[in-house]
């Protein structure tokens, strides 16, 4: 077959024949839609120029578009002007600043990532949340990975709802052999509170109208990175900032890394701080997607609803536990295949049809909606890929149903901790350190968990052994 | 109203004037052949490295581009106070290292070590199959800790003057995005196309001008499927399709200009050095020019 392009002789008299017919009606049309410009323009001279809602000018412009469409060539000089090309406004880079430019306020944070204080910019006065990296080269391998993640996961992350990463400065530790550059630190917007702390100091839960707009703003965050293809990986309550106005911003972003289709080989298990993490990557699997990040999603709902961690695991057999207390014992029919991951094959669940296999989320939040319990259901399915996308929970019913989502403006404002007095340590679990992801440990037994449950129902608990 | 925010990951920063101006090849005491020669070979030293270590094109045009990046403007590394061999090495490493296919450090110094036992002659280069081979590149554990510590050092120079800019937007999957686009696959010769456009955005890695570093990748991406169709003889359409990517006719016919300017650029560059190697490490390079300098005094 010839290119889809190429022209033979009978086609180029044919094309002749057809721009003769079509430069005749074209010249007709061209005349008549010059006269109905002048008409416009004229029309539009006669009228003040801050007139917006008339657009008289309009027709004869949209109409001069549509010609130019079936015009082809013959028009492009016409159009030449009218076409418009798409233009960015262009970044560039220059070195890292010096960690000088800031000044110190108070401490507000250490993470196993590193420590957050408040600073002020001492150019504009700006009050900032200066973010000092823990760099060791040698534990590392240079620069750490995790570190590179989180900087350029937030540069390619601009985002209402993502907090926002201002530029990187260094404390250039002066002359030879030091090892490079010093101190790193991040310069990011300063959020008065983060929802951890706000909840643990809260008289009372948020109401439900306050928790749709926290869920839908954390939705849209999410929903933006898996877009672009980021998995956060440490979704939680104290990664989740929030100023005065109701609006959140994630943040903290030491475990995200961008992923592809197929994902990528090196995915380490060892991610998401315990409490919130899935059941999947508990049970080891080697491939994941943005799926653990919406089983966070689900971990955070339910913590918004009861002002306290929904599954606080002590340890990965203890959070293991937990999950099928609430969410029932895996089967083949809930989830599929669950059993070849490699920590299922230890797993001695009791025998179907002896425990509950169903989730009582349903009981354990009574005043929930129907819709809302379905949504927590749907997120904290153990079942990677029966959990919605953060697009699709976006549009659940439970969002549009009464009562709806609080205007951010009507939110109560909180006294901030971060901005005034040091904070109390919290006393959630950190994210994994590097390494190897743990062998689930010890021979326990689960047989006590569904207690006060299933009343009738004696022992037929499921044991975990290390093989 | 400003121009939008870009679409970050198909976007690139870009050079400024200013970095333009005071790049390498303006340096004062560096001649601008030998700056232009130097920013070539230590671009095609690391796609030799990356060949080697088996990493994806991808990983290899980014580390290409922060290294590019590293050589431009004010700030940037000055190949008599940086060996040109450790920059690339480092650019190397940075751009392996949060992708999917990570390096060691030793890797790295392995392949670099091996590469710099070539002179520059990078087409020879052959994964390590006899013993004799590997045992001379065999590092003494003193020497390993010596350039690892090194190569960590440059890593961080490179990140701050770079100021973590090593995001870098590629127009490899746009180039087959317009192709498709274009519907050159279903004529005859429409891989061949394909081809010639892929190896158009490659060779252009090692352009004098800095294509990747003063162009986003759409405007690559479409250049190189114009030049490439043009060579191959398949027809494009007859109206300037090349807008509807977003490519003006003059930023086209520049780096058309550019791209095929490259191959002159590159054989002149091996003339003009054929009677010595580039040096690559800052010792090596202020000792040649001393010499060149007494030469030319002795004249």
């Amino acid at each position: 077959m010839p290119s889809r392009w190429a022209d033979t002789e009978e086609d180029a008299a044919e094309e002749a024949q057809r721009k003769a017919e079509k430069k005749r009606i074209k010249a007709e049309k061209a005349q008549k839609a010059e006269k109905a410009r002048l008409a416009a323009a004229q029309a539009r001279a006669n009228k003040p120029s801050n007139d917006r809602e008339d657009d008289s000018d309009r027709p004869a412009k949209r109409r001069r578009v549509s010609e130019e469409d079936d015009g082809g060539q013959d028009e492009r000089t016409e159009g030449a002007a009218e076409r418009k090309l798409l233009r960015w406004e262009v970044p560039t880079w220059s070195p890292c600043r010096s960690a000088s430019l800031f000044e110190r306020l108070n401490h507000i944070e250490e993470g196993s990532y590193g420590y957050v204080s408040r600073a002020r910019s001492k150019d504009t006065g700006e009050v900032v949340a200066l973010k000092k990296l823990k760099l060791e080269p040698f534990r590392d391998g240079g620069f750490a990975v995790t570190a590179l993640r989180e900087i350029q996961c937030l540069n390619a992350s601009k985002h209402r709802h993502i907090v926002d990463l201002r530029e990187i400065v260094t404390s250039r530790a002066g002359g030879q052999g030091s090892g490079g550059i010093g101190d790193v630190y991040l310069v990011m917007e300063f959020i008065e509170h983060d929802l951890k702390t706000l909840l643990e100091d809260m008289p009372e839960p948020f109401m439900p109208s306050e928790v749709k707009t926290l869920l839908l703003q954390l939705g849209s965050a999410v929903e933006y990175l898996h877009d672009h293809w980021i998995l956060h990986r440490d979704l939680k309550t104290s990664n989740i900032l929030m100023n005065n106005r109701g609006e959140i911003k994630l943040a903290d972003f030491g475990m995200a890394r961008s992923v592809g289709d197929p994902a990528p080989k090196d995915l380490t298990q060892l991610v998401v701080t315990l409490w919130y993490r899935s059941p999947e990557l508990l049970l080891g699997t080697k491939i994941y997607d943005g799926a653990v990040d919406l089983w966070s999603l689900g971990c955070i709902f339910g913590e918004l609803l009861l002002k306290d961690a929904l599954l606080p695991g002590k340890n990965e057999v203890d959070q293991l536990s937990k999950m099928f207390e609430l969410c029932g014992i895996p089967t083949e029919d809930s989830w599929p295949g669950f059993k070849r991951l490699p920590n299922a094959r230890t797993l001695r669940l009791p025998p179907p049809g002896k425990a509950q296999t169903g989730s009582i989320v349903r009981s354990k939040f009574p005043t929930l909606t129907n819709a809302g319990a379905a949504l927590l259901n749907s997120l904290l399915s153990l079942d990677p890929t029966k959990r919605p996308t953060a697009k699709e929970m976006l549009s659940h019913p439970y969002f549009t149903e009464d009562p709806r989502p609080k205007p951010t403006a009507m939110f109560p404002t909180f006294p901030s901790k971060a901005g005034q007095e040091k904070r109390r340590r919290q006393d959630s679990p950190d994210a994994p350190a590097r390494g190897d992801a743990p062998r689930l440990q010890g021979d326990l037994d689960f047989s006590s968990i569904f207690k006060g449950r299933e009343t009738e129902e004696k022992g037929g608990g499921f044991q975990l052994k290390v093989g | 109203m400003g121009p939008p925010a870009p679409p970050l990951h198909l976007a690139n920063s870009l050079a400024s004037p200013m970095h333009l101006e005071t790049s390498l090849s303006q340096l004062q005491d560096l001649p601008r052949n030998v700056g232009h020669a130097i920013r070539f070979e230590s671009a095609r030293l690391t796609q030799a490295a990356g060949i080697l270590l088996r990493l994806p094109q991808e990983v290899i045009a980014q580390a290409i581009v922060i290294l590019q990046r590293f050589w431009t403007g004010p700030d940037g590394g000055n190949p008599l106070e940086q060996d040109a061999k450790d920059a690339a090495a480092a650019a190397m490493y940075i751009s392996a290292k949060p992708s999917g296919t990570p390096v060691s450090a030793k890797q790295i110094l392995t392949v670099f070590a091996y590469l710099a036992s070539l002179r520059g002659d990078y087409a020879k280069a052959q994964p390590a199959n006899n013993d004799s081979q590997t045992a001379e590149l065999h590092f003494t554990q003193g020497q390993y800790e010596v350039a690892r510590d090194r190569l960590y050092k440059v890593e961080s120079e490179i990140l701050r003057v770079l100021g973590f800019q090593t995001h870098v937007a590629l127009p490899y999957t746009l180039c087959v995005n317009y192709l498709q686009t274009l519907e050159v696959f279903q004529s005859i010769g429409g891989s061949k196309v394909a081809k010639r456009a892929i190896a158009h955005l490659n060779s252009a890695l090692l352009s004098p001008q800095l294509l990747y570093l003063t162009h986003q990748p759409s405007a690559l991406a479409t250049a190189a499927i114009y030049l490439a169709a043009r060579e191959v003889d398949v027809k494009l359409p007859e109206v300037e399709w090349w807008e509807v990517f977003d490519v003006d006719r003059e930023e086209l016919g520049f780096l058309v200009v550019g791209l095929t300017s490259l191959e002159g650029f590159a054989s002149e560059c091996k003339q003009a050095f054929s009677h010595q190697v580039i040096q690559m490490t800052a010792e090596d390079l202020r000792l040649e020019m001393e010499q060149q300098e007494l030469v030319q005094e002795a004249a």
